[in-house]
């Protein structure tokens, strides 16, 4: 019964640890490695700030196990009474504001990559690939005009969809996130990109998709009743399907509905594909 | 305390056992079929249940052209047995989605025109299990088809993505319509706003598809754009389904209610008839003429649903767009305000949607009253505003076909005409078109000395 309290403490560390290793095989891990390089970075953050805080957590419960396993066996000596010790004090704060200060420092080249405007990548900045504006509850996106740059307010030649971001594959994007209504979050876990829309904000944001894949876009921000259902795709493709989508984008929003001859051989493909 | 609280766990612990009764979802009667005297009213709602069911035990009425999923097939031989509640079945063409709950319905044999709910289909092993026993089994070969399970997937989408919203019934009036402006549609008119039809048609399956990908830009109806095609189609004929639902009990109901709604009934008393003369003559007509209102109704439903679904019923310009010059939007502009058009009386001078006809008092259509508050009405009684031309954001679309379908066809239950074909022609159309799309960027500064009417034409390309 004496020796109960060591078991107690020394169950938790192994519990954890035991989850933490088996966690990926059952799912409960990130949803995948990340697919953004930058989304690589805040990784390997997270794994460092893990193994730190791992290492304080195990160690602490294995000591005040062994602490409770010499204590609850009679034959030890009387234990030491002291009124405390300054060094031991010092030790004790100096170690843990270092490795705070360590975390702290190394951390920042990631968050100024993240979020400081001017360490956003050029050639992101220089053309923003749409606007995103959040809205319950849906994404509606705006693109230029093929060949054009992204104005702020909107322009004739805009081209709108809604739920489904492109964007092209294997360089730095920056979109410009706004919200019609209430606070919103835009958020695409696989990307490791997450940020608030704010009303009455434009809020530039960059990431980049390593690998063409489709990925979910959630809200992260409880928006309202339907903040459930304002889910979309973000979809990474290479520059030349960008292109072909923008340009098809384009034509369908162009589209005067006079049959002609290339429209109407597209929507037999179109049909064909669907009966598939 | 002590005991108050030795009471109330072990009721809350009950509250957790049992769990909360779940509200059975039923199909509401419209207020008008409420109205009618009881005898009217019992005889429309047993004639809408007998012929769409209940939300958890829906009907499919073959004669609408609704798809409800039919699969034909046939009692098959081979290793299965056949037991009185399952058999292994062949379908003419395999089937990938979830049969159990569907109806099934003997073509051939014994068991000819009888129906069964299936349980379940293991497709992998073949076999059919009934929610029936069949004594003595079905022999091989029978043939038969089982139908509704697209229906019946598109029901629990509906549930799930669109009844908070529109209803249970699609009456527009589910948890959640009570916080929006514009209110959700009422699907029971058989009425949709923005389609791609003639003015008199009703909607197409393409227009719902649409609507539900798309979501209504200005409104609070989102993007379903994840939906898979499959998904869609289904909750859209769900969608279909509860709007013809509706359409037939409204058909029923505007036969019976001049002569037997409470006001009416109470009318005839007056003028001298006795209350065994109108029920005799009520139940003279539920026998001798009901039916026959019930087949013409539902005739009526299937052939206008159907038409909508043809290619006659599309609108589709005869010219290409007019390009889109500073010469056309100012001809465009000249329509806008002139009197062929009367855009300006709804839209306003500069398109704000603040024309004088917002400040009137309108009729109620069909009656001599006008509305309590002014302004534009649609026909579900909301009051609307028109559209804010000058914000950029189109409820139908934003394509100039679209744009072109809602001046030619009008917006369907709301007072925005339809001038295509007759007031306006083709090229005068995309002019409007060209002027309209133009509006949001037009200068925001009226130039000095002519504030009330000054507007400029954009010229900025397309």
């Amino acid at each position: 019964m004496a020796k109960s309290w060591c078991i107690f403490f020394i169950f938790w560390p192994t519990l954890a640890l035991a989850v933490c290793w088996m966690a990926p095989a059952w799912g409960w891990w990130f949803p995948g490695d990340a697919a953004s390089t930058l989304g690589a970075r805040i990784d390997d953050l997270f794994y460092l700030i893990l193994i730190i805080v791992s290492v304080v957590f195990v160690g602490t419960h294995v000591g005040l196990a062994y602490v409770l396993w010499r204590g609850s066996s009679f034959n030890e000596p009387k234990a030491l009474f002291t009124h405390g010790s300054h060094n031991l004090e010092v030790i004790w704060t100096i170690v843990p504001s270092g490795i705070l200060l360590f975390i702290a420092l190394y951390q920042m080249d990631v968050w100024a990559d993240y979020r400081v405007q001017s360490a956003f990548p050029p050639e992101a900045v220089r053309a923003p690939v749409a606007e995103v504006t959040a809205r319950q509850f849906e994404w509606r996106i705006r693109y230029p005009a093929p060949g054009k740059t992204l104005q702020l307010t909107p322009q004739p030649d805009d081209l709108y969809t809604v739920n489904d971001l492109h964007i092209p594959v294997g360089r730095p994007v920056m979109i410009q996130l706004r919200s019609d209504d209430v606070q919103h979050s835009f958020f695409v876990p696989m990307l490791r990109v997450k940020q608030d829309a704010v009303p009455g904000l434009v809020i530039p944001i960059w990431f980049d998709s390593v690998r063409s894949d489709t990925y979910e876009l959630l809200c992260a921000e409880l928006c309202g009743w339907g903040h459930y259902k304002m889910k979309a795709r973000v979809v990474a493709q290479s520059d030349a399907n960008f292109k072909s989508y923008l340009a098809e984008l384009h034509r369908e929003q162009f589209d005067d509905g006079v049959p002609s001859a290339a429209t109407e051989s597209s929507e037999a493909a179109e049909t064909a594909s669907k009966s598939e | 305390m002590r005991n108050r609280a030795s009471f109330l766990v072990p009721a809350a612990l009950m509250a957790v056992v049992i769990g909360c009764e779940q509200p059975q979802a039923r199909f509401e009667l419209t207020e008008r079929t409420k109205d009618l005297m009881s005898p009217a009213r019992t005889a429309v709602a047993d004639a809408v249940e007998e012929n769409f069911g209940t939300p958890n035990d829906l009907v499919a009425w073959l004669r609408f052209p609704i798809r409800y999923g039919v699969h034909p097939g046939h009692v098959a031989g081979g290793d299965g047995t056949v037991s009185a509640d399952s058999f292994p079945a062949e379908f003419d063409e395999p089937v990938a989605s979830d049969l159990s709950g569907a109806a099934l319905r003997f073509t051939s044999g014994k068991y000819q025109g009888q129906q069964v709910p299936v349980g379940q289909f293991d497709a992998d092993a073949g076999q059919l299990v009934l929610g029936a026993v069949l004594d003595p089994p079905v022999e091989q070969d029978t043939q038969f088809q089982v139908v509704g399970d697209v229906l019946q997937h598109g029901r629990m989408l509906y549930m799930t993505h669109c009844m908070h919203c529109h209803g249970v019934s699609g009456d527009g009036e589910g948890p959640t319509a009570q916080y929006l402006n514009p209110r959700p549609r009422d699907y029971r008119l058989g009425i949709y706003k923005f389609t791609s039809t003639k003015q008199t048609d009703k909607a197409s399956t393409d227009d719902l598809q649409r609507t539900v990908k798309q979501g209504i830009p200005g409104t609070y109806m989102p993007s379903f754009m994840l939906l898979k095609d499959d998904e869609l189609a289904a909750v859209v004929e769900y969608v279909r389904f509860l709007s013809i639902r509706g359409e037939f009990e409204k058909k029923l109901v505007d036969e019976l209610y001049g002569d037997y709604s409470t006001a009416a009934v109470n009318d005839r008393l007056e003028s001298g008839e006795s209350e065994d003369e109108i029920e005799s003559q009520l139940t003279a007509y539920i026998q001798d003429d009901l039916p026959s209102t019930v087949d013409f109704a539902s005739s009526d439903l299937a052939s206008s649903w159907t038409n909508a679904d043809t290619e006659a019923a599309v609108v589709v310009p005869e010219k290409s767009r007019v390009p889109d010059t500073l010469e056309s939007r100012k001809r465009g502009r000249a329509l806008y305000v002139s009197d062929r058009t009367k855009c300006v009386t709804c839209h306003g001078p500069k398109g704000r949607g603040n024309g004088s006809a917002t400040n009137d008092y309108w009729k109620v259509p069909g009656s001599n009253e006008t509305y309590d508050s002014r302004g534009l009405h649609d026909l579900w009684g909301n009051k609307l505003s028109p559209r804010d031309l000058t914000r950029g954001i189109y409820g139908g679309g934003r394509r100039p076909i679209d744009r072109y379908r809602r001046v030619y066809a009008g917006i369907k239950g709301t007072p925005m005409p339809a001038f295509g074909g007759t007031v306006l022609k083709d090229d005068e159309i995309w002019d409007l078109v060209n002027y309209v799309m133009s509006i949001p960027f037009e200068s925001e500064q009226p130039s000095p000395g002519n504030e009330q009417l000054a507007v400029t034409v954009s010229d900025q390309p397309r």
